[in-house]
């Protein structure tokens, strides 16, 4: 196959750095989606009865409206409509963190409520406030707990952000339609493009195997959730 | 010096209800400086609660707490967070953070709390970790690399580096396997010889009668008899404590 | 450790957006799946016959421009929602559209045709009447006109959407369709390049191309119209016909 190989090697730059775009918008929303989990878990646990039925509310709204749907809702509609000037890629990385923030947000409480009741009763009784509890007693057990379910997340996001090339993102799988609409390499160019998925996925699970590995505390995985 | 130093710990009429039940139906207690109560009675009578509404661990439904004289607002959430630096707590399980070091259990509330410097507290938390008989080699090692007696320890050094006024100790030896009870037990005499003010809810017959200098004795939510272990445990009192301590011996001797 | 790699990453996106124009640049939304009209190529500059058309109008008019390639479907939506200025990628003017957008004069009438695999002796009547599957672009006027058109006379074929009529064309010879209705531009742009060939048309109307702007963009319109008019009397006009084979 010359003439694919040809192509691929023609493209092989404007998709690589649709490759970077995608591997920013998925490290991207990761974070947020970290940020806005965190949050809402805390919230969900220690929260009061308004704030965790609000919570509740956003968790069960992302949850349930495809991401696909979202993603024009919030670029065509609501970034607009606030007067936003939100380029494509931002878009896609914000609306895919808060959507993986409402799935993180259920990994994280669930660490949270793993823990044994005691870990939060000694901090308060040395003195410390519940944030100062949370912050430095309940978090970083719990999200230590919720790399290997936040690492699963991960290869999520990724796949989902291929859905950004309907709101124009510059993305890999954008990138490889438009190449293959020009020259008719559909199937060199996905299997190109299925390959670079693989790739930041492939990085991806290793960076956060290594973290785990660096993380993980001698004798501390036996009583959590693994 | 008109007035005598006040108590350390006074609380007055505590009252705590879990739904239906009642668990303390109005306890009153004072502890003087230095001095060291011993809490007894069956299970199920409401030590535990009350030692944890002593720091407002649970918080009761009525009734006061004053801290050197100083009354607590239980309302007000700093005033808890100070009541409980000054009241340190032991646990039965030991509660020691997982996820740190012998070493960092200790300096996370130096540093949180008291705002230490990270060498400040770290120098503090060897210094209360050889308090304990437990030395460098032990202080980077994580809980679940100690036996249980020395995590006890470790909690004791944890409560200890936050200076307290007093110490609550709820039934510190309770889950240690029987040849761990002794190291404990030891770090405790130690404190009381150093005059550290405790109340301690315990069946170590053995703290009981050698350090208590006054035993309490509670049944069903109320304090039922208190006294002195000279006049409760004397040879021939027919007191509840005498009786329930020597059941406990019969425990534990047909127990090894 | 988050607080380091957070605005690190923000910076590097809204950089790496690049595709995010200056102020003054006016931003042409393209198909980039509709060759030869419009399209990127093989090093993701875009390219094609309206997009090198559309530059030249922007140089008359003396601003600068950008090409971006938007999701079809939501490309009115994107132009409403001033993500882009102008559309110059192959769009057919339609009653429908004309009510959201205002269109510049036609530049170019486009024929409606029936692609088929090059081995194929289907005729059009078999394709209309013997319960076959035609492939059409979704959101194209060829799409709704087909639907209407088989509700109308009784057809039996079913229809089967595509976000691109090369994708049409891919599945045609992957056999899961029977034909493919599009534009005829695209359709010899597939001649040249698979094994395919054009049934012919099928009885629907021609159409006209037109550039799309907003309504309110009535002094953008007017530049636009004078720049198209200028242009398609010029040689330069020619050499794009020639240069993407729209005549062939």
């Amino acid at each position: 196959m010359p003439t694919s190989l040809a192509v691929i090697a023609d493209s092989l730059p404007y998709l690589l750095a649709g490759t970077l775009n995608t591997a920013l918008i998925v490290s991207l929303a990761m974070l947020v989606g970290l940020v806005l989990g965190v949050v809402i878990a805390v919230g969900l646990v220690y929260g009061r009865r308004p704030v965790r039925f609000l919570l509740g509310l956003y968790v069960w709204f992302f949850r349930g409206v495809p991401v696909l749907a979202l993603l024009f809702l919030f670029y065509f509609g609501l970034f607009t409509w606030l007067g936003l000037s939100v380029n494509a890629l931002l878009s896609a990385a914000l609306v895919l963190g808060m959507t993986t923030g409402a799935y993180q947000a259920n990994i994280f409480r669930g660490a949270i409520l793993a823990l044994p009741h005691g870990q939060f009763r000694a901090a308060s009784a040395l003195g410390m406030s519940d944030l100062q509890a949370i912050r430095s007693i309940i978090l970083p057990q719990a999200l230590r707990l919720s790399l290997p379910a936040w690492s699963n997340e991960y290869s999520i996001v990724l796949k989902d952000s291929a859905l950004a090339f309907v709101i124009g993102a510059p993305e890999i799988m954008a990138r490889t339609q438009f190449v293959a609409s020009r020259t008719y390499q559909h199937l060199p160019l996905y299997l190109t493009a299925g390959l670079l998925y693989f790739l930041l996925t492939w990085l991806g699970l290793a960076t956060l195997k290594h973290l785990e590995k660096k993380l993980r505390i001698p004798g501390y995985s036996q009583h959590g959730s693994q | 010096m008109i007035d005598p130093a006040p108590p350390v710990l006074r609380v007055a009429n505590l009252e705590k209800s879990f739904g239906p039940n009642r668990i303390l139906k109005g306890v009153s207690l004072c502890l003087a400086k230095g001095e060291i109560k011993v809490l007894i009675g069956p299970s199920g009578s409401g030590k535990s609660t009350l030692l944890q509404c002593l720091n407002c661990l649970v918080t009761p439904d009525t009734g006061t707490i004053e801290l050197d004289g100083e009354p607590i607002d239980l309302a007000n959430r700093r005033e808890l967070y100070r009541l409980r630096q000054q009241v340190g707590m032991i646990f039965q399980d030991f509660n020691l953070f997982d996820h740190l070091t012998a070493r960092d259990n200790i300096t996370v509330a130096l540093r949180r709390v008291k705002g230490l410097a990270r060498r400040n507290a770290e120098e503090r938390a060897e210094q209360e970790l050889a308090q304990v008989g437990l030395t460098d080699s032990w202080a980077s090692l994580y809980p679940a690399q100690l036996s249980g007696g020395q995590k006890q320890r470790v909690a004791i050094a944890r409560a200890l580096a936050l200076d307290p006024r007093a110490l609550l100790l709820d039934e510190p030896t309770s889950a240690l396997d029987p040849e761990l009870i002794g190291e404990v037990i030891t770090v405790i005499r130690s404190l009381a010889s150093q005059g550290m003010t405790m109340i301690m809810a315990t069946h170590q017959i053995g703290l009981i009668a050698n350090l208590a200098n006054e035993i309490l004795f509670m049944e069903a939510g109320t304090i039922v008899e208190q006294g002195s272990p000279a006049v409760l445990m004397a040879p021939g009192c027919t007191s509840r404590s005498r009786v329930f301590c020597n059941r406990l011996g019969d425990l534990a001797e047909g127990g090894r | 450790m988050i607080r380091k790699i957070l605005p690190f990453l923000l910076a590097v996106l809204l950089l790496a957006g690049g595709e995010v124009p200056a102020a003054d640049t006016l931003v042409n939304g393209i198909d980039a799946n509709f060759p030869p009209f419009a399209f990127v190529d093989k090093t993701g500059t875009p390219s094609g016959f309206d997009v090198e058309a559309m530059t030249l109008i922007a140089r008359d008019l003396g601003v600068a421009i950008s090409h971006q390639p938007i999701e079809w479907d939501g490309i009115i939506t994107s132009l409403l929602t001033k993500k882009i200025d102008v559309i110059a990628s192959g769009m057919s003017i339609t009653p429908t559209r004309a009510q959201q957008v205002s269109f510049t004069i036609p530049y170019w009438v486009i024929k409606q045709v029936m692609v088929v695999k090059k081995d194929s002796s289907l005729t059009l009547d078999e394709l209309q009447n013997s319960k076959k599957t035609i492939g059409v672009q979704q959101g194209t006027p060829e799409a709704k006109w087909l639907k209407e058109e088989a509700a109308a006379k009784g057809y039996n074929f079913t229809l089967r959407y595509y976000n691109s009529s090369p994708l049409a064309v891919e599945d045609l010879l992957n056999g899961r369709i029977d034909a493919a209705a599009m534009n005829d531009a695209p359709a010899k742009d597939a001649l040249a390049r698979k094994e395919v060939q054009i049934l012919g048309p099928y009885g629907m109307p021609d159409e006209e191309f037109g550039y799309a702007v907003r309504k309110e963009d009535r002094e953008l319109l007017d530049k636009v119209n004078a720049g198209l008019r200028e242009l398609m009397a010029s040689p330069e006009w020619q050499t794009l016909i020639n240069k993407y084979e729209l005549k062939k």
